[in-house]
């Protein structure tokens, strides 16, 4: 399994570097939008703009570091055919799906820790004093944050064996992220419904959750119900896409590709 | 220009029919469009939450501005989204052989061949939002009001097709397509709230280098009564000279293409 | 070892798109459904080292039934056992053990060369380094791909993609070999290359080759043995040859007479043609000697040509009969 692994992560290695501008455009694009809100954040209450630039900053971070896309690439395989050739290798999909994710993950780290330390430099609001013990939490945190995001990704994916327009419901999935995984407000500052159901949702958990322990804002309770909540989705989520997979091989067995 | 005209109409045909033999795939998109709007006003609703004004604007006016987006994004997707892909795809078989040899003008043809109609839904939503907007502000714009946002709105528009047709034209020299596009919409989405609420040398640099001030602050001022006069005049400058920009690096483009093509 | 199908059947359920805007809102909540036969009562066996073609018009169920073979597709009813799996159960030992390509479907990884996409098939199919060695170096021969290895898939034409994507296919040393319209769109040259290297593959390494193609060539050139279907059901499994003389009991002669002869030509056979001094004539098998003496005898012949009648001929009428024993 590991030599398998080894190839498939060397070879999703050597495809990143022809896609070099592509990957940097996506990078940099996908930072729009929270230095935005950040701005308008700011705009709203001038006074704690340090904290808010921590926030906007940590998030671009942490939603770099759980992004996932495999919805996409399934979708179009399927359309295209050659998801066939998948089913036909004597090696689960997931892994491809995986190797991907580890390895553009692993750009994202390397390029976005270091730019964060030189930028700390001269914004010193994002200079991070974690104790070990919270970067140990951190990095838990955002292990399950990036596993249950994935899931969902690579859980949509299957789901296109049954529809054709699975891009489309994942990106009305991914726009409710928006609200309710601290991408337009932190959490402190949504209203009290939305922070009652986002506990029951996974949202939380893919960003806004390590989010407040690198931000420091949370305190013990939070890294309870945190900690909980992420694990019973991520159980949850490998249990569904187990038995998601099978069916979805049923169902393209007997209807075809 | 009559010319041009029939033609858009001739595309605006052949789509409509394309497209409506789909009929399922409509009542989806509205859903779409409307699921779309309803999720940028909560988004300003978070923040109004919590004030009741953003880079000195009010609730309604932003909601204003919000419609005026929605509209312009709408007609990007209708007429504009489209014909990306389609274009790259024409260099890549060399079929843009066939488009340059049409009498009609390639970057009309390129830029307008093919049109989505459903996206229509989100500029009808947009309308909806601005005219709702100008209710909650018991606001009725005055004849001049309009005047100047018709121009300014002219003037948008045509920045905006000009920035596009940039970009789309730089895909003679890049390969992949995908980025072009979301390039446009990360660039677009910094027109979504009022310029005004940027500082320093952010809010300089989005309305004199990149000018996404004119597209939606602009017209928006001009519909809610503060139009200014300087202002109108020089959107419509700033547009004439990105439509040159834009006709000018296509025409580069293709004659470095025609030249060069195997 | 070998393949066995029994029975095969597979029927679709497919979603009929209506017209008008209130069917099109009352198929969002129920739609309706119409049962497609794609293959029915198919059963026929093939041995080991056979090459065996698979003919049919499009929608016929030849890719169905590869599908099926392949199992990426349930049968809907009957029995396939290929060298004693069964196709459908997925087994790693069975995928190992097979290949599949599909024409104009890549498994090639786009945007890097095709080495990048045979180590990782090396390390999936779980290749020793010295055989996978080995198999390289000799399909590389073969197929003359040493200046393709380090291009960028997405930079090499469609033929030489072809090659490297039977190359990548055949890595693993599979016994049996699924080919799905695999010179679809190629040159005739590199059709030509292609057949060869399958024939020669095939001569050597005793693969068992399955292929469908609606190219008369790939037929001609590969396979003794064809498997006729037509709108799902198996029509004719046989030799070729034997096909071709039942179906078609007559040959074409080509006769080139010097300019301005002339004669009563439909006293020889049908005229299948006459101009330019080319006579195109339909004669019945057995009297393909009489008459060729006779024209020899009685007039000035620049060249005469027995030809078989076009392929082409003998699977269109082949497409047209029901099940025949033959």
């Amino acid at each position: 399994m590991i030599t398998k692994y080894r190839a498939i992560l060397r070879m999703k290695y050597v495809e990143m570097f022809s896609y070099q501008l592509s990957t940097m455009v996506w990078m940099f694009g996908t930072m729009i939008q929270p230095l935005i809100t950040m701005m308008v954040w700011m705009n709203i209450y001038p006074d704690q703009g340090d904290s808010f630039i921590l926030y906007f900053i940590s998030l671009i971070m942490v939603e770099r570091l759980t992004s996932a896309w495999d919805v996409w690439e399934m979708d179009r395989q399927i359309r295209e055919g050659t998801f066939s050739y998948q089913i036909v290798r004597p090696f689960h999909p997931i892994h491809w799906a995986i190797a991907e994710n580890i390895v553009y993950k692993g750009l994202f780290l390397v390029i976005l820790v270091p730019s964060w330390i030189i930028l700390s430099i001269f914004i010193p609001s994002l200079q991070l004093h974690l104790s070990f013990s919270q970067w140990g939490l951190f990095i838990a945190a955002l292990l399950l944050g990036a596993i249950i995001r994935f899931a969902f990704s690579f859980m949509f994916g299957i789901l296109g064996f049954w529809m054709t327009k699975v891009t489309a419901v994942y990106a009305t999935f991914e726009t409710v992220s928006l609200f309710i995984s601290g991408r337009i407000a932190p959490f402190s500052l949504l209203p009290p419904l939305v922070k009652k159901i986002s506990t029951f949702l996974p949202y939380r958990y893919m960003i806004g959750f390590p989010l407040e322990i690198l931000t420091e804002t949370a305190d013990r309770q939070t890294l309870l119900v945190g900690f909980i909540g992420s694990s019973i989705w991520t159980v949850l989520l490998i249990v569904a896409i187990v038995w998601l997979w099978k069916a979805g091989l049923k169902k393209n067995q007997a209807v075809g590709g | 220009m009559r010319r041009y005209w029939r033609i858009f109409k001739e595309f605006f045909r052949t789509c409509l029919v394309e497209e409506l033999e789909y009929r399922s795939e409509f009542i989806g998109n509205l859903f779409s469009s409307l699921f779309g709007i309803i999720v940028s006003i909560l988004m300003v609703q978070i923040f109004f939450y919590q004030t009741d004004q953003l880079g000195g604007w009010a609730f309604p006016d932003v909601l204003i501005l919000l419609g005026i987006f929605n509209t312009l994004q709408g007609l990007v997707d209708f007429a504009l989204r489209p014909n990306m892909p389609r274009l790259l795809l024409h260099i890549r078989m060399g079929t843009l052989d066939y488009v340059l040899t049409k009498p009609v003008d390639s970057m009309f043809f390129v830029s307008l061949r093919h049109l989505v109609f459903w996206r229509l839904i989100d500029v009808l939503l947009g309308i909806g939002l601005i005219i709702y907007g100008l209710v909650q502000k018991h606001f009725i714009p005055s004849l001049l009001d309009v005047g100047f946002f018709l121009i300014s709105i002219i003037a948008a528009l045509l920045i905006i097709y000009s920035l596009w047709m940039l970009l789309m034209t730089t895909a003679f020299w890049v390969i992949r397509m995908d980025d072009l596009s979301f390039l446009f919409s990360s660039f677009f989405e910094t027109t979504r709230f009022p310029i005004t609420m940027y500082k320093g040398w952010l809010r300089l640099a989005l309305t004199y280098v990149l000018p996404a001030a004119f597209l939606t602050f602009t017209p928006a001022s001009s519909l809610i009564g503060k139009w200014n006069g300087g202002t109108t005049v020089a959107s419509l400058v700033v547009a004439v000279v990105f439509f040159w920009l834009a006709r000018r690096f296509w025409k580069f483009a293709l004659a470095n293409y025609t030249s060069a093509s195997s | 070892m070998s393949i066995q199908v029994q029975d095969l059947n597979k029927s679709f359920r497919v979603h009929i798109r209506q017209e008008g805007w209130t069917e099109a809102l009352r198929s969002l909540f129920k739609r309706e459904y119409q049962t497609v036969h794609a293959v029915k009562d198919v059963s026929f066996s093939i041995n080991t080292g056979e090459i065996v073609g698979f003919l049919g018009p499009n929608g016929a169920g030849k890719t169905t039934t590869i599908k099926m073979l392949a199992g990426l597709l349930h049968p809907t009813s009957g029995r396939i056992e290929v060298n004693g799996f069964k196709p459908q159960e997925q087994k790693n030992e069975y995928k190992k053990m097979m290949s599949l390509v599909m024409g104009q479907k890549s498994q090639l990884i786009w945007d890097i060369p095709p080495m990048e996409t045979f180590l990782v098939n090396k390390s999936v199919y779980e290749i020793d380094e010295k055989v996978f060695r080995q198999t390289l170096d000799e399909l590389v021969e073969l197929l003359e791909l040493s200046p393709l290895l380090g291009k960028p898939v997405r930079n090499l034409s469609l033929g030489q993609r072809m090659k490297c994507e039977l190359a990548a296919s055949l890595l693993h040393r599979p016994s049996i070999l699924f080919l799905d319209e695999p010179t679809i769109g190629l040159d005739v040259d590199t059709q030509e290359k292609v057949r060869q290297f399958i024939a020669k593959y095939n001569r050597e390494h005793k693969t068992t080759i399955l292929l469908t193609s609606h190219y008369m060539g790939d037929v001609t050139a590969l396979c003794e043995r064809v498997l006729i279907i037509n709108h799902g059901k198996l029509l004719y499994d046989g030799e070729l040859q034997v096909l071709t003389e039942r179906l078609t009991p007559y040959k074409l002669l080509e006769v080139r007479l010097p300019s301005g002869s002339h004669g009563r030509w439909e006293s020889f056979g049908d005229v299948v043609s006459f101009e330019d001094g080319k006579l195109t004539l339909r004669v019945a098998r057995d009297r393909v000697p009489t008459i060729s003496s006779e024209l020899l005898a009685n007039f000035e012949i620049n060249d005469l040509n027995i030809q078989d009648p076009p392929m082409e001929e003998v699977i269109t009428l082949a497409f047209q009969e029901e099940s025949h024993d033959y």
